[in-house]
């Protein structure tokens, strides 16, 4: 296909302004839906994205488009993740792209996460063609968004298209826009191959299935290949487009977007972002912008029962198949026993895998409260990155510590400015602008310590703003704090799965509400439990659970030994549920116990 | 090893016979019960006679052994003595029913004179159990009860003047607004009645029992639960101190006066249940009647079968039923009796599981026997689930 026929963007949007409805309407015109149904299965393959309206992502579709002037093209719909935990891939998925539409609805108008995803496109240098969606709404407010546009984001808001994905309005003028305001890709055809990988995914039958989009020269089948950043070499089996079903095709060549098989075992040796290039003749530079990802998010999974840990692994082991960007390895705890510390791209992606663990492999799971990286320096002069808090050296040992800093950008109508600005300043933050977009709407940007938002930031900010104000986040740097560990102690042992970092002015605070929110869930027992938040060996709060007195049933009345088993069984049955920690049985949830502190305390 | 095959019916069986009828409904009973009615009463009687016949016929040629009989309810004391004769005349019919039978009729004291208990008494009846529940009249009245403190007294007296020998009270603890010290008081009270045999029952309040909207309408509230314990650890210091063995976590008897039937429950017994709701185990089944009485008498006239929710049970659910319910004794489980029944070492099992309530003085190990502690008794639950 001759490049300048080619166009290849992407759809910004926030979750719910009709980014799915549009790219149907799209396959329907050009006559994919068809086939889209069939597929439908493969595009939106699990089920825990479909349950939470996020979109990881889909395949790139390839749609065949004959304009109003007659001419054939090619629109390679490239699908972007919908949450910041997965920002890299929007960025490499974005740099596959020539443009962009840019998704308003029209009664939300301009949302943090569009806002940070349009900001992400202008750095790639994409064009950008503003869409004002849901204008059949009654609440639709075209002139509004059109403004917003302008003055949020700098675009030009007042050749904004206006649609209805919903009702099939405007969609044919994004298609003609799409052709004709977006650049066709600038490759070399004959230039030595680099292909950019934007996606891949582990297909049992196939192996690694790699979705790439070509900048330079050409990607056959049967071509030796090398994977730049890895310097692995593989022999490229075949390759294809999307149609949305997957078709082999002859070759992929400049500007064109498909997938590629090649013998590649495991998808953490495909990494996203990495380059393509032939083993014969290879490209000096890769094609720029490679991160290895690198996760943000720390947490400790154990079994319930310990035996299970084996399962556990396997379960690991295959999630990770087919997400490369969550990492495992074995942890040992004194409470909890053999488990693993497990990183993740930030809570959602937490979450996800969790769910998929107990969903699809039936793991009963303890989670330990999530954390971050920390950057510790110790009185030797060494650096070291502390992804658990039972990995911190002793007090004494320690010269200083670096936490991850977030600047957060936060989008809020005007009358909440005040709650999120307290919240900001509680949770220690360190505000960077504040500016009332117009008089309604005020963006917010804050420098927070990365470990208050993954704590409860965002809940409290959804409470504050009625779940009207949206957020978007970047990780941005690193600083100094005086951070110290928090420890539980059950019954004067230190349970060190509940150990949390914490800053050390809210340390005392923290501790209190932490022991009392572990004495509400911890049920009472067939002895005393003492409670007791310490830091670094200093009893600051003690709370004492008391000692169960009576659990006994009356009569067993006329030999109905059915029912008395029946109140016995779920007796057990609530007991499953709990990890027993020394003598003490713990509930699943006593271990996120810090994640639900602020629920009561301090509201 | 394997599961030693038990002998046909090894031990009599005990027959339970229900009756559901009351003067008043109590606020707190959860039981299968409903207000008298005389013509139903009589359709009743005769739907028992008819299923005790047919059972026992179906039992083939020979009657089956059978050592008890328990009128329960409901408040049997309503049926008239001769209907009472009719009914043990037809467990005569159709079981072999030991001499030294035990025959137990739950009576109400507002139902009994002398007369009448002397009349129960020639019916064949030889155990006697008072629902007393409490010597104070005000407790009595929060529990919608119809009788007094003095006619509870009364009706111990009575018994004794009308020849029982065998003669036991139900109290129970822990009532709305009931203290230790009031507790205590029902029990020297009972004490000073020197009845055979006690049963001691903290109260279970039924998330829709009418009682528990009186407790919230008149403000009432139970003790804390460290004050139940006192008041369950405290009555058996005194019932031991007044020359009664606790056999059971809620019952007491002097020497030779347990409850023979109501030990079949827990020591892995057989019996069978006749009447509405009734119970019945036998041969590893479980079943119940239907709970209607006026399904079961239809039922029963039409000659259809009453009995719903049959379940056979699997070999751990046996083992597991006969391991909670004998740690309701206070001899506990035999380790030794259970090995030859079932093949299992129970503490080879269930060891890892019970080691803790040893070590929190719940549980007592000596040889192959496995028994609560009266501390362990309150917290009997725990220790059960065990088992399930």
């Amino acid at each position: 296909m001759d490049p300048s026929h080619i166009r290849n963007f992407s759809v910004i949007a926030h979750i719910d302004h009709g980014k799915s409805t549009l790219a149907d309407r799209f396959l329907e015109i050009t006559g994919a839906l068809q086939a889209r149904e069939m597929e439908a299965q493969v595009l939106d393959a699990m089920d825990l994205e479909r349950e939470r309206g996020i979109t990881i992502k889909a395949h790139p579709v390839c749609l065949h488009y004959t304009a109003t002037d007659g001419q054939k093209y090619v629109l390679n719909l490239i699908d972007t993740p919908g949450h910041v935990d997965f920002s890299y891939e929007v960025t490499r998925s974005l740099a596959a792209c020539e443009g962009a539409l840019l998704l308003v609805d029209a009664s939300q108008g301009v949302e943090a996460q569009t806002l940070a995803n349009a900001y992400l496109a202008v750095e790639n240098n994409l064009e950008i063609i503003p869409v004002i969606n849901k204008i059949d709404l009654p609440g639709a407010q075209p002139e509004e968004c059109r403004r917003q546009i302008s003055d949020i984001i700098g675009l030009d808001g007042e050749h904004a298209l206006l649609a209805s994905a919903k009702m099939g309005t405007g969609v044919h003028e994004i298609l003609e826009a799409i052709v004709h305001r977006l650049p066709p890709p600038a490759g070399i055809p004959d230039a030595p191959l680099k292909a950019l990988i934007f996606d891949s995914w582990y297909d049992p039958y196939r192996g690694v299935v790699i979705v790439v989009r070509v900048i330079d020269g050409l990607l056959t089948p049967g071509m030796k290949i090398r994977l730049m950043a890895e310097g692995q070499d593989y022999e490229s089996l075949s390759v294809g487009i999307f149609t949305p079903k997957a078709i082999e095709v002859d070759s992929l060549a400049v500007g064109e977007v498909g997938f590629l098989v090649a013998n590649i075992k495991k998808i953490s040796d495909a990494k996203i972002g990495d380059t393509i290039t032939e083993v014969s003749r290879p490209a000096l530079e890769p094609f720029p912008g490679f991160k290895p990802l690198k996760p943000m998010v720390f947490a400790g999974f154990y079994p319930v029962e310990g035996h299970e840990y084996p399962e556990l692994r396997d379960a690991l082991e295959k999630l990770r198949l087919n997400d490369a960007s969550f990492f495992y390895e074995p942890e040992t705890s004194v409470a909890l026993g053999f488990g693993f510390r497990c990183g993740f791209l930030g809570l959602l992606h937490m979450e996800i895998v969790q769910e998929r663990l107990e969903r699809e492999f039936d793991m009963d799971l303890v989670t330990t409260a999530p954390g971050v990286l920390y950057r510790v320096t110790t009185t030797d002069g060494k650096v070291q990155e502390i992804d658990s808090p039972a990995k911190l050296p002793d007090t004494g040992r320690i010269e200083k510590i670096e936490e991850p800093v977030i600047t957060a950008m936060v989008l809020t109508p005007a009358e909440h400015v005040g709650g999120i600005l307290k919240l900001c300043q509680d949770k220690r933050g360190v505000q960077k602008t504040l500016e009332y977009l117009s008089s309604s709407r005020v963006l917010i940007t804050y420098e927070l310590p990365f470990n208050e938002v993954v704590l409860d930031f965002y809940d409290k900010l959804k409470t504050i703003s009625r779940g009207y104000a949206s957020l978007d986040y970047h990780v941005t740097g690193y600083w100094e704090s005086p951070l110290v560990k928090l420890d539980i102690l059950v019954n004067g042992d230190p349970v060190d799965a509940l150990s949390i970092i914490v800053h050390r002015d809210s340390a005392y605070e923290r501790g209190r509400a932490l022991a009392s929110k572990m004495r509400e869930l911890i049920p009472r027992q067939m002895f005393e439990v003492a409670i007791q938040a310490a830091i670094g060996g200093r009893i600051i709060a003690r709370e004492t659970v008391s000692a169960m007195r009576k659990n006994v049933l009356a009569k067993c009345y006329g030999g109905d030994i059915s029912r008395k088993r029946k109140l016995l069984e779920k007796q057990k049955e609530g007991k499953k549920r709990m990890k027993r920690v020394g003598k003490v049985e713990i509930p699943q949830e006593a271990f996120l116990a810090v994640l639900k502190m602020g629920t009561d305390t301090e509201s | 090893m394997h599961p030693a095959p038990r002998t046909q019916h090894s031990a009599p069986l005990g027959l339970y016979i229900h009756i559901p009828f009351c003067s008043a409904i109590c606020n707190y009973c959860n039981f299968n019960r409903g207000l008298f009615d005389a013509d139903l009463k009589t359709r009743y009687v005769d739907a028992l006679v008819t299923e005790i016949g047919r059972v026992g016929r179906a039992g083939g040629a020979g009657r089956e052994e059978a050592d008890t009989i328990f009128f329960g309810g409901g408040t049997p004391s309503l049926l008239e003595p001769d209907e009472i004769a009719r009914i043990i005349a037809t467990c005569d019919a159709s079981f072999d029913v030991a001499a030294d039978r035990e025959v137990t009729l739950e009576a109400n004291p507002e139902t009994v004179t002398e007369a009448r208990l002397a009349a129960f008494r020639r019916a064949g009846v030889n155990r006697l159990s008072f629902g007393v529940q409490s010597f104070k009249d005000e407790e009595l009245r929060r529990l919608s009860r119809l009788h007094s403190a003095g006619r509870a007294r009364d009706a111990a007296g009575e018994a004794r003047a009308a020849g029982f020998e065998n003669v036991s009270l139900d109290l129970m603890m822990w009532l709305p607004e009931q203290r230790v010290a009031d507790w205590l008081a029902s029990v020297d009270a009972a004490i000073a009645l020197a009845p055979d045999h006690l049963s001691l029952y903290l109260l279970e309040i039924y998330p829709n029992a009418p009682l528990k909207d009186d407790m919230a309408r008149a403000r009432w509230s139970q003790a804390p639960d460290a004050d139940a314990a006192a008041m369950y650890l405290e009555s058996l210091d005194r019932l031991d101190a007044a020359g009664y063995e606790q056999y059971e976590i809620s019952n007491v008897a002097r020497p030779g006066r347990r409850s023979r039937h109501n030990l079949k429950y827990w020591t892995d017994g057989e019996w069978l249940g006749f009447g509405c709701g009734a119970h019945s185990t036998r041969d590893g089944v479980r079943w119940k009647n239907v709970a209607s009485t006026e399904d079961y008498a239809d039922r029963i006239a039409r000659g259809e079968s009453t009995a719903v929710d049959a379940r056979r049970l699997g070999p751990d659910e046996r083992l597991g039923d006969a391991l909670f319910t004998g740690l309701r004794l206070v001899d506990g489980i035999d380790g030794d009796a259970i090995q030859r029944r079932y093949g299992v070492d129970v503490w080879r099992r269930f060891g890892p599981d019970l080691e803790r309530f040893l070590e929190a003085g719940c549980l007592r190990r000596e040889g192959a026997r496995l028994g609560l502690t009266r501390r362990g008794m309150l917290l009997a639950n725990e220790v059960m689930s065990v088992f399930v």
